[in-house]
């Protein structure tokens, strides 16, 4: 049994809670009173991570943080089909492993703007929106040419990878950090279709929307 | 073409690309300041609306398409396609939306593969003659847009000196030669020529704001030129190395103030509505045909513009040309917006009124209708929602299946009609599937007896909608009631008051807004008596069946005689049908 030292608001214990409602696995949360407790900082937690950070996961005795690392186990361990972490192909894994990375930059403007502005951290806020604008222009490039590809996702696969749970909270909830996506068409139309992906879990912030493609007034 | 980037409000410029607008998406615009949402239903029809929720200011643009209707993200109000009209709050499931609460709406026009849109709507949307004049040999093809932390001006003033490749030969070594031509207000055609290459691109100049513009190029391909992705790449490149440079530039620049565009309100909801037997509408008879034995089918189609947005269970008055006034229901489902349909049933004997529709109005002809008054409102959050028609009494009810079939709620339609020639809106019901069950040719009793087997199991969580013939109705009412069913689960609508309405009785009416007294003598009505001294009232059917022209009854007893409200709401005695009850007490007070 999976045991997430979890925080509700959190973008990187979401990203875990988002990838195992997706993959169907079970897990138990243990809430962590992130704010205004700083209960990540104090000498208990950090008995389970000495960063002092959260996420972190407990896999029947087999403890591991950080979100995007969490992930990669996660995948590799849950997703029978190799897909969400695609070890088969070595450039989808490359790409993969890249734009996780991209997700750290993300993490370090847009979230962080959002904690600044939400959770007391303090930030040079105009700098990290800045940030994430120049982030947000490229990836809004990579998905519009990704389209014009007929591919949907941030990796060149017919399907999603963890590198699109990674980035799609940081985007989603950057309006939170006063980063509007007026801007970024192509990147409204991706999180709408990680909004679609079935097992899709919301967050405060973060809604779920109706599919697509219902067939119209379907019989049953 | 007159237009300038200094008066963006004033001329038609593009908002979005065509392919901005996938299925059950909602694209956020801009345009001089105002905030666009901007969506695609899924009968292709393209919205362009204020992106603000009239309610809580909450934007539009991160509500939910669901392809017939815009929800709010916040508290799941819903606006029509097409007019913009709030059909649903649920916060108040049994009420009907006032037509007042209405989104801001925009044009649209679809052209060159953008999406245009004026916050004026003056003029008519540019034509570019590249585009237009070899539009039968040629492809285009939309470019990636790129917004500009720039003034337009600023941002047309460098794209005059823009520079790409032609699309056959981008090799970096080509160095083309660029001829530029200017489109005064609009943007800047540019053609690209190395060696035997050319190719020409529009770039369209979006004023998004006074600080803010987005680029949108069009490429004009040549028959059967191949525009693959490192075309699009190189221009995608090419107008991120000019913004680079635009944007460097502005910083040194004085930036202009933003635009502030004033938000109007809603309107005040003292509209024609309250005028008595308005019909401010004019509709065409688009289509007019056989849907069953003794039932036409009428679409009225606007005569310019979109028809005023609706609810399941709403009617409309239609003033024929015999001078007559009669309601009948809309048989539309929520994304259906483009015309409305109607059921007529050639009444035996008919007063004139189904006569001069099945006989002399003809397609082509205009008649005149009222708004949608809906006094027979769809809870859409019932877990289960039973309807039960009977005859003609289908057509609400069939509006009503066509909405809540759109939600994953359980329902079930049973339509009770005398024979299968009799079925009307065979196509409609059909599409509905299996949750449309029809009783053919049942007797009395035995409709009894498939109503008591319908409503013996009741449920908190349920909802009956009943809508048929008065004894039909009647029926399915006591049957409701003996099997234990709450007046406030059961709904119905009468199409006639069939029972005498008596108006022998003397009495006074007080208005206490109004501060006046006035008496109502044997012959006369309420609603004629307040007509008569000037008071506007609203009314429709004008014998007690539709529940236009209730008030509220402050003090006194009301004589009911009406077939609209249930038994608990008549002995509730707080509501009276001004058109056909009167008064038990010498007085009634009324909140008018």
């Amino acid at each position: 049994m999976i045991t997430l030292y979890d925080y509700i608001l959190s973008v990187n214990c979401y990203k875990l809670r988002l990838l195992m409602s997706i993959l169907d696995v079970e897990y138990t949360s243990v809430p962590i009173d992130f704010y205004p407790g700083w209960e990540h900082k104090g000498a208990a937690f950090k008995k389970i991570n000495r960063l002092g950070h959260i996420p972190v996961i407990d896999d029947d005795g087999f403890v591991l943080r950080d979100s995007h690392a969490i992930m990669v186990y996660l995948a590799s361990k849950y997703d029978p089909a190799r897909r969400w972490y695609p070890v088969d192909d070595a450039r989808l894994l490359g790409e993969t492993a890249s734009w996780l990375l991209f997700a750290e930059g993300t993490t370090n403007t847009a979230s962080a703007a959002r904690l600044h502005v939400n959770l007391g951290y303090d930030f040079d806020l105009a700098a990290v929106q800045a940030a994430a604008h120049r982030l947000f222009r490229v990836l809004d490039e990579h998905l519009w040419f990704q389209e014009h590809r007929r591919l949907d996702w941030v990796a060149s696969a017919g399907h999603p990878t963890i590198a699109d749970l990674a980035i799609f909270p940081d985007i989603a909830l950057s309006e939170e950090g006063g980063i509007a996506r007026r801007d970024y068409p192509a990147l409204r139309r991706w999180t709408a279709r990680v909004q679609r992906i079935p097992g899709f879990t919301a967050m405060p912030g973060i809604f779920p929307i109706a599919p697509a493609a219902v067939a119209e007034n379907r019989p049953s | 073409m007159g237009l300038s980037l200094r008066h963006p409000e004033n001329g038609w410029f593009p908002v979005a690309a065509a392919e901005d607008l996938p299925l059950r998406h909602v694209y956020a615009g801009q345009l001089a300041g105002h905030e666009l949402a901007i969506w695609r239903a899924d009968d292709g029809n393209i919205n362009v609306w204020e992106d603000r929720c009239v309610h809580r200011g909450v934007r539009l643009s991160i509500g939910q398409n669901d392809g017939a209707e815009l929800m709010c993200q916040y508290h799941g109000w819903r606006y029509a396609n097409r007019t913009g009209g709030c059909t649903y709050i649920p916060a108040h499931p049994a009420d009907a939306p006032a037509q007042t609460i209405c989104t801001r709406t925009f044009p649209a026009v679809e052209r060159y593969g953008l999406i245009w849109s004026s916050i004026d709507s003056l003029g008519d949307v540019p034509t570019v003659d590249v585009l237009v004049d070899v539009r039968d040999t040629v492809e285009l093809v939309v470019l990636r847009s790129l917004p500009f932390d720039a003034t337009p001006d600023h941002v047309m003033e460098r794209l005059a000196g823009h520079t790409f490749a032609p699309a056959s030969n981008l090799r970096p070594d080509a160095e083309p030669a660029i001829a530029c031509d200017p489109m005064p207000g609009l943007g800047v055609a540019l053609t690209s020529t190395a060696g035997r290459h050319s190719t020409t691109v529009v770039f369209f100049v979006q004023p998004v704001d006074a600080d803010r513009s987005i680029v949108r190029p069009v490429l004009v391909a040549s028959d059967g030129e191949a525009i693959d992705l490192d075309v699009l790449i190189h221009h995608a490149h090419a107008l991120d190395d000019l913004r680079s440079l635009v944007e460097g530039e502005a910083k040194s620049r004085e930036k202009p103030p933003k635009l502030s565009p004033p938000f109007e309100s809603v309107a005040d909801p003292s509209d024609a509505h309250r005028e008595p037997r308005s019909a401010p509408l004019r509709v065409r008879v688009a289509s007019k045909y056989d849907t069953a034995t003794g039932i036409m089918a009428f679409e009225l189609a606007p005569l310019g513009g979109a028809l005023p947005s609706f609810q399941p269970g709403a009617h409309i008055d239609v003033h024929l040309p015999n001078g007559l006034v009669r309601q009948y229901s809309l048989t539309n489902g929520p994304h259906e917006t483009d015309v409305y349909r109607i059921g007529v049933k050639l009444a035996i004997p008919s007063t004139g009124g189904s006569t001069c529709l099945h006989e002399n109005v003809r397609e082509g002809d205009v008649l005149a209708i009222s708004e949608p008054h809906n006094n027979f409102t769809l809870r859409r959050d019932a877990l289960q929602t039973i309807l039960i028609a009977g005859g003609i009494g289908v057509t609400p009810l069939l509006s009503m299946a066509k909405t809540i079939a759109r939600t994953g709620l359980d329902w079930m339609l049973h339509y009770f009609v005398q024979a299968t020639d009799h079925v009307a809106f065979a196509p409609d019901l059909d599409r509905l599937g299996d949750r449309v069950a029809t009783h053919l040719g049942l007797g009395a009793d035995e409709t009894v007896i498939e109503l008591e087997r319908i409503l013996a199991t009741t449920s908190e969580h349920a909802h009956v909608y009943i809508c048929g013939p008065a004894p039909m109705l009647d029926a399915a009412r006591r049957v409701a009631s003996d099997s234990g069913w709450p007046d406030s689960s059961v709904h119905f609508e009468y199409f006639e008051n069939t029972s005498v309405v008596s108006d022998s009785s003397e009495f006074e009416i007080s208005l206490a807004r109004s501060a006046l007294t006035l008496r109502v003598r044997s012959g006369e009505t309420i609603l004629e008596v307040l007509r008569a001294n000037g008071v506007p009232m609203p009314s429709s059917c004008e014998q007690g069946a539709c529940g236009t022209c209730f008030v509220r009854v402050i003090d006194g007893i009301p004589d009911h005689q009406d077939v609209y409200m249930n038994d608990a709401e008549h002995a509730g005695n707080d509501r009276v049908a001004t058109c056909v009850s009167r008064s038990l007490s010498d007085r009634l007070i009324l909140d008018i």
